[in-house]
This record gives C-alpha cells, sequence and structure tokens, in this order.
C-alpha cells in the first residue's frame, strides 16, 4: 500500500468538508476520485499534502504517518501535486519552471550552490537535462522559453504535471489535469500520464471530464465529503447512488 | 479611582484621535486598495491650510475647516487622476510616487512656513470639569466628530451604492469592471473623500497639537498601526485598532517612561499581528 | 536585424573592469574631501540598498532596513567604546549580531505575507530605535554614541579603498546568491509559495535564508559607518532612512542587480551636486524618482534596455519607410 487514509475528517467551522473518507493508492496504480462540484476532493488533496491539517483520521505514505505533516516534506518523501487551477512560478520560462522544481533530488548543499562546487555544476547539468526530458515527456519542449504566464491555460496545466515530475515521485496526485483543455492538449495530456504509469509513478487523479478516466485501475467516487462508492469505471456507473450524485436531484453548481 | 476615569477618558479621546487621521488612510487601503503614504503630509497640509484661512486670513475657523475640505478634496482627485491612475496595479510605482508626493507636499510647507512654531486656537475653547476629572472641550469635540465620521463612513459602506461599488472594487477589481463600475470614478471619489477626511483630522488636531511640516510622519506611522492591527478589508477594524493603540499609548506611559512605553507598545502591536497575520478582522490573506 | 547580431556585448567581465578601475582612480582626480566623503556615504548606502534588494527578491518588502543597519553600528560602536575592541573584531560581531536578530524575528515574520510583513518590519524599525533608547547605558540612546575609534583617522581617502573593498566583495557575495541555485529558489518562493512547498522547498526557511543574509550586510554597513563617522545617532537610522533605502532600490530597479548600486548612486550624488539649493534639494530627489517612475518602468538599470529597445524601434520604423 502506497498511500492510505483512514477515517479522514476536515470541518470548516461546523460544515464537514470531508467526513470519514478513506482511499487507498497501491504502488503502480491509477486511482480515479471523481464527484460533483463541491464533494470535498481537493480538500482531500489538500489535507494529503498538508496545507492544513485533518480534524480527525491519518494518512499514511509508504509505510510512514504523514498526517499533518507540511508540503514540502510531504513533496520530501515522495508525493508530487499539480493542482486545479494551474498555479506557477509566473515570470520564469516554461524551462526555469521545471529547473527550478529540481530542488530535492539531486540536492545541492546551499554552500555547494554558493561556492559552484563540481558537485553542484554537476548536479546542474542533470538537472537541465532531466528538465528537458521531462518537458518532452509531456509535450512542453517547443515552448521551453516561453514565459509561464504567457502560456495558454492548457498549456500552465502541463507545467503544472511537469514541475510535479521534476521531484522524481513515487506518487502524482493530479487535480483536475485536463480541465479546459482543448483536444489536442487532452490527448497530449493523456498520452504524458500513459508514459508516467509506464514509468513506475502511481498516480491519483480527481477529473469531471471522463475522456482519461479508462486510463484508472479503479475509481473512488465522493459526495459531500464522503465516500459512496468504489470499483471499476463500468461497476461505479452503475451504481445508483453514483447516479443520483450525478444526474438525480439538484446539480450541483 | 480619578486616575482610572481620567485614563479611560484619556485612552478614548486618544483613540478617537488616532481613528479621525486613520479614516482616509483607511478608506483607500481598505476600500479601494491603494496604500496612500502620503496620507500623513495630506494630512499635514490640511491643518496648514484651515490655520492660512482662519488665523492668517481672518475667516471665521469653522469656514476655515470647510474651506481645507474642499481644497484638499479637489487635491485628492488631482492626486488620483494624475499620480496614482497612472500606477494603477504597480505597487512599486504606487510606492515610489506617494513618498515623492510626501517630499514635495513638506518641503513646501517647510519653505514657506519654516521654524515658527503655529497652533491653530481651539475650535472650542474651555476645559469641562467635574471633581479631579478634567477633559478640553476641544479634545471631547474631537472625540465627537471622530466617531461621527466613523459611523457615516460605515453607513456610507454599508448602505450607500457608491459605498457598496468601492467594495466591490476592493474584493475583486477585473469582476466590479466586468459589473460595469467605472473604476477610476470609483477611486477618484475614494481619493476626494480619504483627503477631505485627512484635512479634517489636520485641522482639529493643529487646534490640539502644534502645527509642523513633519507632523504627519508620526501620524501616518499612528494610522498604519491602526488599519494594519485591525485588519485590511474592514472599517470596523479601524475602530478596534484604534482602541488598541490609543489605549496602549494612553496607558502605558502611567507605568513606564518614554522610550520603553514605545518598545513595549509596537512589541505588543508586533507579537498580535503575529498571532493572527491578518489583523484582527481583515480578509484572509491566502 | 542581421548587422545588430554581428555585434557582439561588449563582454561583461571588461566592463566590470573598466568601471573598477575608474572607481580606483578617482580620488586622483578628485580633491575635494567633501565629495571623497559623499562617495564613502554612498559605498556605505549602496551595501544596505543591495541588501534590502535580496530581500525583496525573496518576495519580502522590508520597511524597517535601516533599523538593522542600527543594530550593527551600535554593536560595533559599543563593543569598540566600551571595551576598546579594534574594527576589524567589531565589524564583523555587529554584522553577525544583526544577522541573529534577523533569525530570531525571521521565523516568526515569515508566516506575515506581503504587506503585512512591509509594515511589520516598519514598525520593527522604529521599535529597535527605541529599544536602542532603553538600553542607553550602552548605545547612549537619543543623545547618541560618540567616540567610536576610527578606521583610519584622518584619511577620507584610505576610509575610501576601504569601502570600495567594502562594497565590492559584499557585492559579489550577494550576486553569487542570486545567480546561483538559492537565488532561483528565492524567486521562485516569492513567485508562488504554494508551488515552492509543492516542489520540496521550505519556502518559510528560505525567506529566514534571505533575511538573515540582507541583514547581515545591513548590520555590516551600519558598522562600517559606526567606525567611519566615530559617531552614531538615532537620525542616521531612523524611518526616514528605511524609506530612503527602498526608494535607492525601487528608482535603481529592484528587478535587477545593479538596480540599488544605480539607485544609490544617483539618489545621494545628485542632490549633493545641487547642495547650493539648500532648502530647495529634496525637490530634485523627488524630480528624479517622478521622472524614473514615469519613465522608466524598470527603474534606472532597464535604461540601457529601454534605450536599446527604443533604438531598435526607431531602426524598424526606418526600414518599413524604405519598403516599397
Amino acid at each position: 500500500m502506497l498511500l492510505e487514509s483512514k477515517g479522514l475528517t476536515k470541518y470548516f467551522g461546523g460544515l464537514a468538508a470531508v467526513s470519514h473518507f478513506d482511499i487507498y493508492v497501491k504502488q503502480g496504480e491509477a486511482v480515479g476520485l471523481i464527484g460533483p462540484n463541491g464533494a470535498g476532493k481537493t480538500t482531500v488533496f489538500n489535507l494529503i499534502t498538508g496545507l492544513f491539517p485533518p480534524t480527525r483520521g491519518t494518512v499514511l505514505f509508504d509505510g510512514k504517518d504523514i498526517t499533518g505533516k507540511k508540503p514540502h516534506l510531504v513533496a520530501k518523501l515522495g508525493i508530487g501535486r499539480a493542482f486545479q487551477l494551474a498555479p506557477l512560478f509566473a515570470d520564469f520560462t516554461v524551462l526555469e519552471n521545471v529547473v527550478a522544481s529540481f530542488h530535492l533530488r539531486p540536492r545541492s548543499s546551499l554552500w555547494d550552490a554558493f561556492l559552484n562546487t563540481a558537485t553542484y555544476r554537476r548536479n546542474e547539468e542533470y538537472i537541465l537535462q532531466r528538465s528537458m526530458e521531462i518537458l518532452q515527456l509531456v509535450g512542453l519542449h517547443e515552448v521551453k522559453n516561453n514565459l509561464a504566464k504567457n502560456l495558454p491555460h492548457g498549456y500552465q496545466k502541463m507545467l503544472g504535471m511537469a514541475r510535479a515530475l521534476a521531484i522524481g515521485p513515487k506518487l502524482l496526485l493530479l487535480d483536475e489535469p485536463i480541465g479546459g483543455m482543448s483536444q489536442d492538449e487532452i490527448k497530449l495530456t493523456r498520452t504524458a500520464i500513459e508514459k508516467m504509469c509506464k514509468q513506475g509513478v502511481s498516480i491519483l487523479l480527481v477529473e469531471h471530464n471522463m475522456q482519461i478516466m479508462d486510463l484508472c485501475d479503479r475509481v473512488v467516487v465522493m459526495n459531500f465529503g464522503k465516500k459512496i462508492a468504489e470499483g471499476s469505471l463500468s461497476e461505479v456507473r452503475e451504481n445508483e447512488e453514483v447516479v443520483q450524485a450525478y444526474f438525480g436531484g439538484k446539480h450541483a453548481a | 479611582m480619578e486616575t482610572a476615569v481620567n485614563a479611560v477618558i484619556g485612552a478614548l479621546v486618544l483613540s478617537s484621535m488616532y481613528i479621525l487621521v486613520a479614516l482616509g488612510f483607511a478608506l483607500l487601503l481598505s476600500v479601494v486598495g491603494v496604500l496612500n503614504f502620503a496620507h500623513g503630509a495630506i494630512y499635514m497640509v490640511g491643518g496648514y491650510i484651515c490655520y492660512q484661512f482662519s488665523v492668517e486670513f481672518g475667516l471665521n475657523q469653522w469656514l476655515s475647516l470647510l474651506l481645507s475640505v474642499i481644497i484638499m478634496g479637489a487635491f485628492g482627485l488631482f492626486l488620483e487622476k494624475f499620480c496614482f491612475r497612472p500606477f494603477f496595479g504597480d505597487m512599486y510605482g504606487t510606492i515610489v510616487m506617494s513618498i515623492a508626493i510626501i517630499l514635495v507636499l513638506e518641503t513646501t510647507v517647510n519653505l514657506l512656513v519654516g521654524v515658527h512654531i503655529r497652533s491653530l486656537p481651539a475650535f472650542v475653547p474651555g476645559i469641562l470639569r467635574a471633581g479631579a476629572i478634567s477633559l478640553s472641550a476641544e479634545r471631547l469635540l474631537t472625540f465627537i466628530i471622530g466617531a461621527l465620521l466613523l459611523l457615516a463612513l460605515t453607513w456610507f459602506i454599508r448602505k450607500a451604492r457608491i459605498g457598496q461599488q468601492m467594495l466591490a472594487v476592493a474584493q475583486d477589481v477585473e469582476g466590479a469592471a466586468l459589473q460595469g463600475i467605472e473604476i477610476h470614478r470609483i477611486s477618484a471619489i475614494a481619493c476626494a473623500m480619504g483627503c477631505s477626511l485627512a484635512a479634517v483630522a489636520g485641522s482639529l488636531m493643529g487646534a490640539i497639537f502644534e502645527l509642523s511640516p513633519f507632523m504627519g510622519d508620526y501620524m501616518l506611522v499612528k494610522a498604519i498601526q491602526l488599519v494594519i492591527l485591525g485588519g485590511i478589508g474592514s472599517i470596523g477594524g479601524v475602530l478596534a485598532g484604534g482602541l488598541i493603540v490609543g489605549s496602549l499609548d494612553a496607558v502605558l506611559p502611567l507605568f513606564a517612561s518614554g522610550a520603553l512605553t514605545q518598545a513595549i507598545g509596537l512589541g505588543i502591536i508586533i507579537v498580535l499581528l503575529l498571532l493572527r497575520p491578518q489583523g484582527l478582522f481583515g480578509r484572509e490573506v491566502t | 536585424m542581421t548587422e545588430k547580431q554581428g555585434q557582439g556585448k561588449l563582454p561583461r567581465i571588461v566592463i566590470y573592469t573598466g568601471l573598477l578601475a575608474i572607481v580606483l582612480s578617482l580620488p586622483l582626480f578628485i580633491q575635494s574631501r567633501y565629495l571623497i566623503h559623499i562617495f564613502n556615504l554612498t559605498l556605505i548606502n549602496i551595501i544596505a540598498a543591495s541588501s534590502l534588494r535580496l530581500i525583496a527578491v525573496s518576495g519580502q518588502l522590508s520597511l524597517g532596513h535601516a533599523g538593522f543597519m542600527s543594530i550593527g553600528a551600535y554593536t560595533a560602536g559599543a563593543l569598540a567604546k566600551h571595551l576598546g575592541w579594534t574594527p576589524w573584531v567589531t565589524m564583523p560581531l555587529g554584522a553577525l549580531a544583526t544577522m541573529a536578530v534577523a533569525v530570531i524575528i525571521g521565523y516568526p515574520f515569515a508566516r506575515l505575507r506581503a504587506i503585512y510583513f512591509s509594515m511589520v518590519s516598519l514598525f520593527f524599525g522604529i521599535g529597535i530605535l527605541a529599544v536602542n533608547q532603553v538600553l542607553e547605558k550602552f548605545t547612549g540612546g537619543y543623545a547618541g554614541l560618540i567616540g567610536i575609534s576610527p578606521l583610519f583617522s584622518g584619511s577620507k581617502v584610505a576610509n575610501y579603498y576601504f569601502f570600495v573593498g567594502l562594497t565590492v566583495l559584499s557585492l559579489c557575495v550577494l550576486y553569487r546568491i542570486e545567480v546561483c541555485r538559492i537565488g532561483t529558489t528565492l524567486k521562485a518562493v516569492a513567485q508562488s509559495h504554494v508551488v515552492a512547498s509543492s516542489v520540496g522547498i521550505n519556502e518559510a526557511g528560505y525567506r529566514v535564508l534571505a533575511l538573515a543574509v540582507g541583514c547581515f550586510f545591513a548590520g555590516l554597513a551600519g558598522a562600517g559607518y559606526a567606525h567611519y563617522n566615530s559617531v552614531l545617532s538615532h537620525s542616521a537610522f531612523n524611518l526616514l532612512a528605511s524609506v530612503n533605502l527602498l526608494v535607492y532600490v525601487l528608482v535603481g530597479g529592484v528587478g535587477s542587480f545593479a538596480g540599488p548600486v544605480i539607485g544609490t548612486a544617483v539618489l545621494i550624488i545628485i542632490p549633493e551636486l545641487f547642495r547650493m539649493l539648500k532648502g530647495f534639494v529634496p525637490f530634485i530627489f523627488a524630480a528624479i524618482m517622478i521622472l524614473v517612475i514615469f519613465v522608466m518602468p524598470q527603474g534606472l538599470a532597464g535604461l540601457p534596455g529601454q534605450i536599446g529597445s527604443w533604438v531598435e524601434g526607431l531602426r524598424q520604423r526606418k526600414g518599413t519607410a524604405h519598403a516599397p
């Protein structure tokens, strides 16, 4: 078990955004997390990566308890994240964004960097080379010298993925990776995710758009902060509660 | 017992003075999102204009106050159009611009007025007494006007259409523009109001303390303390911030001397901000 | 277009060596000891302004930098005056003391975002002078500290060469930090702390690092000033002084390493040249500020670039005018 959450609960004021949520991801799996808007999916991601601590419950990763650990420590342990709204290092170029994200591996000490030691220079060369590889994988190598803030939104999302890959993650959390993308961009992203899976990265994916859900081995469905179904995509589609959540009653905005 | 009552009165009066000075600054920062460092200098000029009309030209002092308000209001429109609007969205440009304005205003007044100590006569002379408790009528007037203006501004933000529009601009400039709100017109009105409020404060304070070309510097820092502590985005925060800072400044000197009170007072404010980084009633800043 | 590509840029090292040669040879041409004194003050302020910029690069705009300078200044001054220690010991100690204070307050201050950090640093700068007065037994308080052993007594020129050396050393250190991965990481933290922490960057820690290094050099500049001036008073480290440093950085151009250097030099030396105007000198200062923000959005340091693109624009227009 690579990632496991038990009884994850988060209250904001009196409102439970996430309630007794259990999810697991095995090594090498791609798991999808779906649910209507406001179901709490991004909150689950925030709880896993430590943006804020859960009110109750635990998160275990690779055998360690990471509940409430700070985001940079969670990243250090091997969880990468691509955000929904695609925040970036706006004034850096695409390439600089990825290069800057190679903070963890290989690690140059502050002195190495300041004194420009041989270790540092070797690391930086390796980082540059790896950055190019990642941009190739994600499909952004053509625009590597463009300023990140000038990219179209879809490309910015792909850059978010490239950045998350830079830390050499064991688990990648993708928050709506194809939201707002054109068909071409979706194709590129889909290919990239497939390549990542082949390279052994485990994936936990939040998405509305069903176009990439078939990449997942398993799907978890959330509504009102709770898990309401789990299984393969076809199993889950038949589930009555899931149908209710998406199509029955009031549509969540 | 009397010292306690005097201390409370002192705290309330000082708080109201700080709030009076800070209102214009808070309006621009909380509501329109402009950090106007020149606020202190404008406050100073407002006081001097009132002095000029009442003492030098011999007009009625209240009329002079009104004239100062009008002139500084017009100056506010000028400021917005030629000094702030070109740097809308450019934080560094706005900062440098407002510091340049301070330099120009303070140097001009300093060259014109120089070292002579000036002070406005009280708007309302006399001292009220009740036993060992005393309060100058002027300070009471300042307290009343400060309180009234605070209430008026709060009402304005909540109920008046223009006030609501200002709030919309503060929270989301693009959204407000999409709704058809003329950003620059709103900013101009806010700037004019801010400068007018500063003029009232300068005139009233000029009657309590001496006028000096650099009196705005101290008050600017106080205004910043109030608004930051109370929280950006809340006029109610100005009241809270004002009461805290005013009380500290009125009460601490009873227990410690000079610099120690300043150090402790600032220390308390800093600690409060570290405990609650967005200020008491401020919007949560991500 | 092709002609321009053929012209190489003068290699940077040639430009800097040339500048250094000019700076080093200035005392040979300039007889006025007063002007050398102004240059000394400029050099001290260049160290302070450049270190302020490093802190700004990490996304924290400090309005209390002169307050930090005062820590270095009064530490060095008090050690020299009361214990008789040599400047070569008191100056590094002053810098280290300032850095220590920065580290202590840095972690709590790092929680404050943007404008709140700026305002708290403003309060800190004022407060540190109040604390200075409370410690007046050691610091002399409002009355000031006098009788600090000078670095090279009687010779403004010797001091000049010392400060040139100190400034070049400081700028080299600050430049190296900015250009290597440390600087990249600081800029990343400034742009998005959320993204930075998602790639494993301890963003609070890096902001403290920037504050610590920046304040080290502020303290160094302050300590140097203490031994240069032999007299310390609060007026050198008050809010006005902090604001001046900020203006030097912003007018020079916060986006460029040379910005604070150029901004400080221009904003100290040019008003000095007009000192016969006496009370009107602040107008010169304000005029420079207003001119720069209206005409040069990237500050004085961006001027070569701006002239370059302006010339390029002219060239292109001329080209199209001749097109058939």
